[in-house]
This record gives structure tokens, C-alpha cells and sequence, in this order.
């Protein structure tokens, strides 16, 4: 806390933010979780049914656990992805004496560009007919036998819209990592490097642990995005063949504003909302866990 | 920053020496992952300058047989890109403002003044992070409604901006916590109040934190569509992602090579702002004005 | 804290249900008056609808309302389009829900506009053609496709599009097969057609309603259109003879090799460039694509090939050769709320010009006795399509995405393209189907 700072100061810096937030993100949050103890088809009045979509929520929908399933597999798929190339890359760009910023805007390009044309793209490259890029690549290579329809596959689906989604957005996380390894001051690691340590061991012993409270923000970052990832699965498959690549978000949708349950809707989205908070409080404990040990 | 002067020819004598293969190597790495990366718009662009008959008949990662510039032309006259690129820049202009200044103001209220229930409110706004936005729509929808706000600029600013908020909150707190306290404690003894502070120091320091959290934020803002396509109902005010729906006909027959035309005019505006950005980030960094 | 969050559910509660209640019970203004007494004062009208931004409808009402404003200084039309339809029903309901649709809009005949209706949100369309002079001028069948399944009318139709089987002749003679005359005959046509190395059926699988139309041909030949009229609420079972029968069909086709392996990720433009291209030797789709697909702008090998034929039939059908899909287009209706004189006048005016302007067009009408021109660059079949058109029966295959219950919907789409694919049994597939319509239906029409 500041010495000299005085309630009111407080109150100047913290109450615009915090009054648009409430009226824009929090209200309209708190309504719809409301909502989830209705059922509401959007034009007759709401009626109240206590816990009625909880219940059927975990109880007896199966495309809602099919969907639960699916997202996990999609998460870690794109957040390996995402971190683990954004990390890469941003500690490649470390040996890069010039240039930092072409490389940094040129990485970042697939973000930049609108999520109709990326879903195109990619079914493009998995199609078979007119022959897709990753298709004609297993041929060109000896592998032709591996050549199949991913996108339509049930059993590689859901890996291929992962894919897109993990490559998308791994120059945003690298493009924070790099600003922290930028933080790591020089005078450390040359005094390992004078130690003798391997580029590796500078890395995990001193750039790395630098870093960590950023890496940190990074996964959660990645995880809670990933943990809602809803535009390149819906418009590259809309959840199908069958629920093989529905995820959470896409359900919740199609319940929102097919089904006009908006009731369900709600009570699926709660579910989303703990779903993230199990998993921030997850990498917390894990990591609280390595520090102590 | 002398400690760096002090290092920095020991530095490069010892790495030309040790590394050479290891530089030739991430060289190539990064040479390869940007063409991973670089390509699809590379792909986008050949394909926005195919014939239509190349188009539909030929290999589509193949180069075009032939060129042409009929697909612009199209763009141009079935959309309305100048006004679409007009509104997103409006729009991602002022969410940004928005989320930057709220996001430090907030940030520095929890992490740097401190109050009796500031972990509440931090959570709070961690809370927002978690939020799937879809979900609120139709209520965001009947209270915008409510108070008059449907088809403006603010009805896309105001919740974009809002929706960003926590993650701006959280970015900019995580930053604060660099900042060495000593730094603050200094300024305090000279007599300055957490106005000066917040100008004189945090801001001054954040230019880094200000231009990653604008860059994230940009890239999101700039391709929304679905707060746009649900408060704008006016032509004049759509933006880009609404822009491109002119290129989709009858029961959703999409026009692709004049849609990538405009995809590939649309987001040369954001290029060269990130360019601009970049080069800040570097040279901010470089002088040794910021750390973090 | 505790307090806060009290105030704020407490608020929002208010609110939520202040936003619901303005919704009439079920008033009478259904059936109040199509011509509201008063004088026409002009103002600004908006039209949500879901129509491509250069597509006939949006440029001529464009023209049209332009026109009128010359008259009566201070009108102004202006049109919302959003022609993705996932993205205009997302906008729509949200605007249905916060009570905020505007003076027209666009809906299908669909179980949530049914509910619109009954609430009384919208003019009663067959009343106020009627009281417009104009009901008689539109075609029975095009209006019959807007109805809701008690007979009532609230959309008013602006295309007219019986949908075909396109093929390709030259395919066909190479792989020596001919037209299919009965449904029972196409999936051995699409194991010869496959054998010659074509892909027998270009499938737009990703828009899911190309390969819904699949699983309605069947039953509306053995069993008429009220079969599915029975299913959606439950009182019919895909578990009869007729559903199997449909399942069964739908299984074949896609055992026999009908669609391509990744159909159920085709877009819309690509299952047509198959067609186009002379890849695909046959393609199901309405004459919205007449100038796509009957237009010297083909490929030359490609163009002279293509003719098409209608929904073959099969042995003891219940319905006529000439009843197939014939689509009247997505409808418009009119917001009861905002009705009143000037939304009437400008209707009749708009309504009294814009068939004859898109007829001259090239665009087919859903009304009688105006003549459609043939573009200039048309091929003869243009014209053959259009003959066609004049001859359709009176039984109309209701397209069933526009049928069943949202929710049961959804699932038939996702189970069809299993079934398709062989991923699951005709059995199995049946099965789900008849849970899911049984749960989901009576929250629809219960």
C-alpha cells in the first residue's frame, strides 16, 4: 500500500472501472446465471424450475458429457500448442539480433486474420476433394495410405479443429513470453553462462524461474481462452459428424439460440464458468505444490 | 543498464565463438515456423487473385494459371469496405482507451494503493476471465435496449471493452508487481501523492504492458463478430466481419475469392499498425526506459 | 459482498422478468384489424431479414422504397440484412426476446415463430393479403409453404423454388445408368456412377438442410406430407414402416457411396463446383441457382450435359410425380406492435410492383400470371425449369429443418450424416430419434 494515499484517491482509480464492469460484464453475468433456474424460451414468460436443467444437465444428457470430454482433449491440444511453440519461439527470437519485429508481426499473422477466411483455409486443407494440402503433403511423402477425409472422420476430428485454434493464437502467448525473457537481466545469465552452465541449464535454471509468474498468466490465459474456444469448431464442423466434435461452448450455443432453452443455456455456461475455475485453481495448486517440494 | 554496457563485449566474444551452429539452427527454426505462419496469408492472397474457373477447377494450392483483379473489383463494389474499416477502426480504437485506461486505473488501485477488500474485488474481475460471452447476450441485449444504447459505436465499445477488462486488470497487476516498491516508497518521501505517482511513475513504465495488452486486444476486437451482429443493426455502422456477409448469396453460397479480396484489403490497416507497435515495444525497450 | 450479490440477483431478476412481461398473452391483436384506421404518416420503417445484400429482393425493395419516399417525403426503408442464416437466427431471437423485432422481418415457418404468432407479434398475413386484393395473384403452394401446420398464414412469401435434381448426361451415359424413375433406384445408379470414378451426389454436408431433404423424400411418397406433421409431435414413430423405410433409404445412399467420404465438411460452393466442374454427376438444389447452373458462363463440356429431373417417385405412392420441394424462400412477417397505416399503404404498393420487377428479372415468382424473362445468357434449360415450375402438384415435401421441434432437429442433422456414413444403424438411429422427438416435443407443441 501506498503511504500517502488517501480513501478517496482509492476511489477515484477504482470506480470508473469497476462501475462499467459491473453494469456491462457483471450484471448482464448475474442475470443469465439467474436464468439458469428458469426454463425461458425467449418469448413466453419465464417459469421457475429450481435445479430442473442442473439435473438434466448432469444427469441424463449425454451429448452434454460427450461435449465435457471432447473440450478436454481439445484444451490440451491447443494449449501444448500454443505454449509450448509461443515458448519456443520466443526464446529463438532471444538469438535474433535484429529483425525482432518483422518476426514478431509476421507470427502473429494467423491471429490477425478473420475467423471465416481460417476456417476456409483449413477445410481446404483437409479436404479430399479438391484434394487437400495435408492430403497431397502424405502422398507427395510415401504415406498416401494415411490419406483420409479428417475433417469427417469421427476418430480425427476433433484433432483437426484443435490444431487451428492451437496455431492461431501462439503468437499473442509468445508475444508476452518474449517480453518477459527480454526482463531477464543480461548480468544473471552471463554469470551462469561463466559458470559453465549449457544454453539449456541458463534456460531452465535462470530464464525459465525468471519468467514463471508470466508463464503463469500465460497457461491461464490459454486455458481459460482454449476452455471457451467456440468460433473455428463452428464453423468448420458445427460439432459434427454426429456430437464427435461438439464442444461446450458450441452446445451451449445451439441450446441458447436453436433450441431458444435459454434456461439450459445458462446452466451449461455455469458449468463453463466452474469448469475454469477448477482449472485456474488447478495450475495454482500444482505449481504451489512444486514450490514447496 | 551499466551493468549491460559493462557486459555486453564479453557477451558477443564468448557467443560468436561457442554457438555458431546452435545461431544457424534457430535461424533456420524461425525462418521455417514464420513460413508456417506467413502462409496462410500468402494463400489467401493467391487465391483472392485467381479466376473463377482457376478457382473451382483447379488444385487450390497450387499457383493460380492465371491473375486477375476482378475479385477486387467485385469486393469493392458489392461491400462497403472503406466505411467497414472506417467503423472497426473506430470501434477498436475506442475499446482500447477504454480497456487501457480502466484496466491501469483498476490495476492500480488493487495492486499498487491497496484497500481493505481489494482481494475480493481482483477476484471479481478474475471472474470475468472464466465468463463465456455468448451466454450474455440476450440479457446484455434487453438492458442495452433498455437504456437506448442499440446500434452505436458505444453499443459495440462499451462490452467489448468491458469483456476485456479482467484480463487487462489482470495483466496490468501482474506488471505492477515488477515494480520495486522502493520506487514508490522514494516518490512518497518526496512528498508525491498517488496522482503523481501514477503519471510520473507507473504510467510512464507501463508503455510496454500498454502496447501488449492493446496488440492482444486489437487482434480480438478487430475480428468480433458477435457482439456486432448482435447490436448493430444500421449499415452505416458495420463493421469488418459484418462486412464480409455481402459476400454471401443465396441460401449461403459464399463468393470466397471476393471475400478473401476484402479479408486481404481489410487487414492490411491492422498490419501496419502492429508494425508501428512493435517497432514501439523494441525501442521502448532498448532505451532502457522500461522494464517488464 | 453477500449483500451485493443479493441486490444484484434481486435487480436482475426484475429486470429479466420486466423484459418478458411485455410480452402480451396471447392477445387478440392476431385478428384485429389488417387495415387500422388513420391517416398515413410517413416514418422511417426497418426490415430484418436474411437475404443476399445484392440478391433481387434487397435491391428492388430498395428501388421500391425509394420511389415510394418521393411521394410521401419523410419514409425511409432500411433494410437489416444478415445473410448467414445460424447468424440472423442468433440476431433475430435476440431481438424477439428483448421485444425490439422492427416493423418486417424474416422467419420460416418454424415452431418459434409459431409461438410469435400465437402471442399475437405478428399481422395476420392471410388477412391482410386478402384485404390488399392480392391473396388470389400468389400461388397456392407458395403460400401453402408459409403456413403454420393449423392452416394459419403469417409469412408472406417473395420467391418461388421447386427444387430438382440436377445431373450431368454425359456422366450418366459413361456410366451407363439412366434417370432414376423411382427413389429405389438411385443408390445401385450411385454404385455404377462411382465405379466410373465420379462422386455420384455433390452434398453440401456443412449447411445440414441439403442432407435433411434426404430423409424426407421417402415418407412424403409412401406416406404424404402429413407424416411428418405426426412425427414432430410424437404421434408417429421413425420406428414405423415408413420411417424405417426412410432410415433405411438414407443408409443406402450412403453405402452405395453416394457422397463423397468428406460430404459432411463440403461447403456450399465447393458442392457446387463439383457439379460444375463435371466431377459430381448429380446435384439436388432449388432454382435459386437457375443462373448458375442454366448460363453459358459454364465450361463448355460441362454445360451442354446438364438437365435435371424431379424427386423420382416409388411403387404405390401416395403422392404425384409432379409434388416435390417446392420452396417459397425464407417468409416475411409483419410486427403486429408496429402496424399501422403507413407499414400497410407501403406493403401494398411494395407488394403491388416488386413480382413483376423480379420477374423481369429472371427471378421465378411466387405469384401467377406474370411471365419470367430468360436472361441473355441462359441456356435453354432456363427455360425448361421454368415450364417445370408452372406444373407443380399441389402436396409440397415441408422441408422438415423447418418442422420439427429446434432441439430434435439438431439431433437429426448430427445423426443423419452417422448414418450416412455407416457410423451408425439404421436401428440405432431410429432409436435416438424417436427419444429425442419424445422428449423434445411437447415443449413445443405440448
Amino acid at each position: 500500500m501506498l503511504p500517502r494515499r488517501s480513501r478517496l484517491s482509492v476511489l477515484v482509480f477504482l470506480v470508473p472501472p469497476l462501475a462499467v464492469y459491473g453494469i456491462a460484464v457483471l450484471f448482464p453475468i448475474l442475470q443469465s446465471l439467474f436464468l439458469s433456474f428458469f426454463q425461458w424460451d425467449g418469448t413466453t414468460a419465464p417459469k421457475a424450475i429450481g435445479v430442473a436443467n442442473y439435473a438434466r444437465m448432469l444427469g441424463g444428457d449425454s451429448v452434454f458429457w460427450h461435449a465435457f470430454g471432447n473440450n478436454l482433449l481439445y484444451v490440451a491440444i491447443s494449449i501444448v500448442i500454443q505454449i509450448g511453440s509461443a515458448l519456443i519461439v520466443a526464446n529463438l527470437l532471444l538469438t535474433l539480433t535484429r529483425g525482432h519485429a518483422v518476426v514478431k508481426t509476421l507470427y502473429l499473422l494467423p491471429a490477425v486474420i478473420s475467423t471465416v477466411a481460417i476456417a476456409f483455409l483449413f477445410q481446404r486443407i483437409y479436404s479430399v476433394q479438391p484434394e487437400g494440402l495435408l492430403n497431397q503433403l502424405l502422398q507427395a511423402v510415401g504415406l498416401g495410405h494415411l490419406q483420409q477425409p479428417w475433417l469427417s472422420n469421427i476418430s480425427t476430428v476433433l484433432t483437426a479443429v484443435s490444431i487451428p485454434e492451437g496455431w492461431r493464437f501462439t503468437g499473442l502467448y509468445m508475444l508476452i513470453l518474449h517480453a518477459a525473457f527480454l526482463a531477464v537481466p543480461a548480468e544473471l545469465e552471463e554469470a551462469a553462462r561463466l559458470d559453465g552452465a549449457s544454453r539449456w541449464q541458463v534456460f531452465r535454471l535462470i530464464r525459465f524461474p525468471y519468467i514463471r509468474p508470466v508463464w503463469i498468466t500465460t497457461l491461464i490465459m490459454a486455458m481459460t481462452y482454449d476452455l471457451r474456444g467456440f468460433d473455428i469448431p463452428y464453423l468448420l464442423t458445427n460439432g459434427g459428424p454426429g456430437q464427435s466434435s461438439e464442444l461446450l461452448t458450441t452446445y451451449m450455443y445451439k441450446t441458447a439460440f436453436t433450441s431458444t432453452d435459454y434456461g439450459y443455456a445458462s446452466a451449461i455456461s455455469v458449468f463453463i464458468v466452474v469448469e475454469c475455475l477448477v482449472a485456474v485453481g488447478l495450475i495454482f495448486l500444482v505449481l504451489r505444490r512444486r514450490d514447496q517440494s | 543498464m551499466t551493468a549491460l554496457t559493462y557486459a555486453a563485449p564479453h557477451v558477443v566474444a564468448t557467443r560468436r565463438r561457442r554457438i555458431a551452429p546452435f545461431k544457424v539452427l534457430s535461424r533456420a527454426l524461425i525462418i521455417l515456423i514464420v513460413a508456417v505462419q506467413v502462409y496462410p496469408l500468402l494463400w489467401l492472397f493467391m487465391t483472392s487473385l485467381r479466376t473463377e474457373t482457376d478457382y473451382t477447377e483447379g488444385n487450390p494450392f497450387a499457383l493460380p494459371s492465371a491473375l486477375t483483379l476482378e475479385n477486387y473489383a467485385r469486393a469493392f463494389r458489392v461491400g462497403n469496405l472503406g466505411r467497414n474499416i472506417v467503423n472497426s477502426l473506430v470501434v477498436t480504437l475506442g475499446a482500447n482507451v477504454l480497456i487501457v485506461a480502466l484496466g491501469m486505473m483498476a490495476a492500480y488501485a488493487i495492486t499498487v494503493l491497496g484497500f481493505r477488500f481489494s482481494g475480493v474485488v481482483r477476484a471479481l474481475f478474475l471472474l470475468g476471465i472464466v465468463v463465456p460471452v455468448q451466454i450474455a447476450l440476450v440479457p446484455l441485449f434487453i438492458d442495452y435496449a433498455s437504456v437506448n444504447l442499440l446500434d452505436t459505436y458505444q453499443s459495440m465499445i462499451i462490452p467489448l471493452a468491458a469483456f476485456a477488462l479482467p484480463m487487462s486488470v489482470y495483466l496490468f497487476g501482474s506488471f505492477f508487481g515488477y515494480v520495486p516498491r522502493e520506487a514508490y516508497e522514494a516518490a512518497s518521501l518526496d512528498g508525491a501523492g498517488p496522482y503523481r505517482i501514477f503519471f510520473g511513475i507507473t504510467l510512464p513504465l507501463s508503455i510496454n504492458t500498454i502496447v501488449t495488452v492493446v496488440l492482444v486486444n486489437s487482434i480480438f476486437i478487430w475480428n468480433d463478430f458477435i457482439f456486432a451482429n448482435t447490436f448493430v443493426l444500421s449499415d452505416g455502422l458495420k463493421t469488418i466481419p459484418l462486412g464480409l456477409q455481402n459476400y454471401i448469396g443465396a441460401m449461403g453460397k459464399v463468393d470466397w475469392t471476393a471475400t478473401f479480396a476484402a479479408v486481404c484489403v481489410t487487414i492490411t490497416p491492422l498490419l501496419l499498425v502492429f508494425l508501428v507497435l512493435n517497432r514501439a515495444v523494441i525501442q521502448g525497450i532498448e532505451s532502457g526506459a522500461t522494464k517488464g | 459482498m453477500k449483500r451485493f450479490l443479493t441486490v444484484a440477483v434481486a435487480a436482475a431478476a426484475a429486470l429479466t422478468l420486466a423484459a418478458c412481461s411485455g410480452s402480451p398473452k396471447a392477445t387478440s391483436s392476431a385478428t384485429t384489424g389488417v387495415d387500422p384506421s388513420g391517416e398515413i404518416k410517413p416514418h422511417a420503417i426497418s426490415w430484418l431479414l436474411s437475404r443476399p445484400a445484392d440478391g433481387a429482393v434487397v435491391t428492388i425493395m430498395q428501388q421500391l422504397a425509394g420511389e415510394y419516399a418521393q411521394s410521401h417525403s419523410g419514409f425511409s426503408l432500411n433494410l437489416i440484412t444478415t445473410p448467414d442464416r445460424p447468424s440472423y437466427i442468433q440476431k433475430y431471437e435476440t431481438l424477439a426476446a428483448a421485444n425490439k423485432l422492427p416493423e418486417l422481418f424474416d422467419t420460416d415457418a418454424t415452431p418459434f415463430a409459431q409461438k410469435l404468432a400465437s402471442q399475437g407479434k405478428m399481422v395476420d398475413a392471410q388477412a391482410l393479403l386478402k384485404s390488399l386484393g392480392v391473396y388470389n395473384q400468389f400461388r397456392p403452394g407458395a403460400l401453402n409453404y408459409q403456413r403454420f401446420d393449423d392452416g394459419s398464414l403469417y409469412m408472406i412469401p417473395f420467391e418461388y423454388q421447386p427444387e430438382f435434381f440436377w445431373y450431368n448426361k454425359d456422366l450418366f451415359t459413361k456410366a451407363g445408368v439412366q434417370v432414376p424413375t423411382s427413389l429405389d433406384d438411385l443408390p445401385q445408379i450411385c454404385a455404377k456412377l462411382k465405379a466410373a470414378g465420379v462422386t455420384p451426389i455433390a452434398l453440401d454436408g456443412q449447411d445440414q438442410w441439403p442432407l435433411e431433404r434426404y430423409i424426407a423424400y421417402k415418407p412424403f411418397r409412401l406416406a404424404g406430407p402429413d407424416y411428418v406433421t405426426g412425427l414432430k409431435k410424437g404421434d408417429k414413430q421413425l420406428s414405423d414402416s415408413t420411417g424405417k423405410a426412410a432410415a433405411q433409404w438414407v443408409s443406402d445412399l450412403g453405402s452405395n457411396g453416394c457422397f463423397s467420404s468428406d460430404f459432411s465438411s463440403t461447403g456450399y460452393a465447393d458442392a457446387q463446383a463439383l457439379f460444375t466442374s463435371g466431377k459430381a454427376a448429380i446435384y439436388n438444389i432449388g432454382t435459386w441457382e437457375l443462373s448458375s447452373l442454366a448460363t453459358t458462363k459454364l465450361s463448355a463440356t460441362v454445360r451442354d450435359n446438364v438437365d435435371f429431373f424431379t424427386l423420382p417417385t416409388v411403387a404405390n405412392a401416395v403422392t404425384d410425380p409432379n409434388e416435390y420441394v417446392t420452396s417459397s424462400g425464407i417468409g416475411m412477417a409483419v410486427n403486429s406492435k408496429t402496424y399501422d397505416p403507413l407499414v400497410r399503404d407501403f406493403l401494398k404498393f411494395a407488394l403491388g410492383k416488386f413480382f413483376t420487377i423480379a420477374a423481369q428479372q429472371g427471378s421465378l415468382v411466387p405469384v401467377t400470371g406474370v411471365t419470367t424473362t430468360v436472361p441473355d445468357n441462359a441456356t435453354p434449360l432456363y427455360k425448361k425449369a421454368l415450364d417445370a415450375a408452372d406444373h407443380v402438384g399441389t402436396k409440397l415435401v415441408m422441408p422438415w429443418d423447418t418442422q420439427l421441434d429446434p432441439t430434435s432437429n439438431t439431433r437429426l442433422q448430427q445423426e443423419l450424416v452417422l448414418l450416412a456414413q455407416g457410423k451408425t444403424t439404421t436401428d440405432q438411429f431410429i432409436d435416438t430419434m424417436d427419444t429425442a422427438i419424445k422428449q423434445n416435443a411437447p415443449k413445443y407443441f405440448g
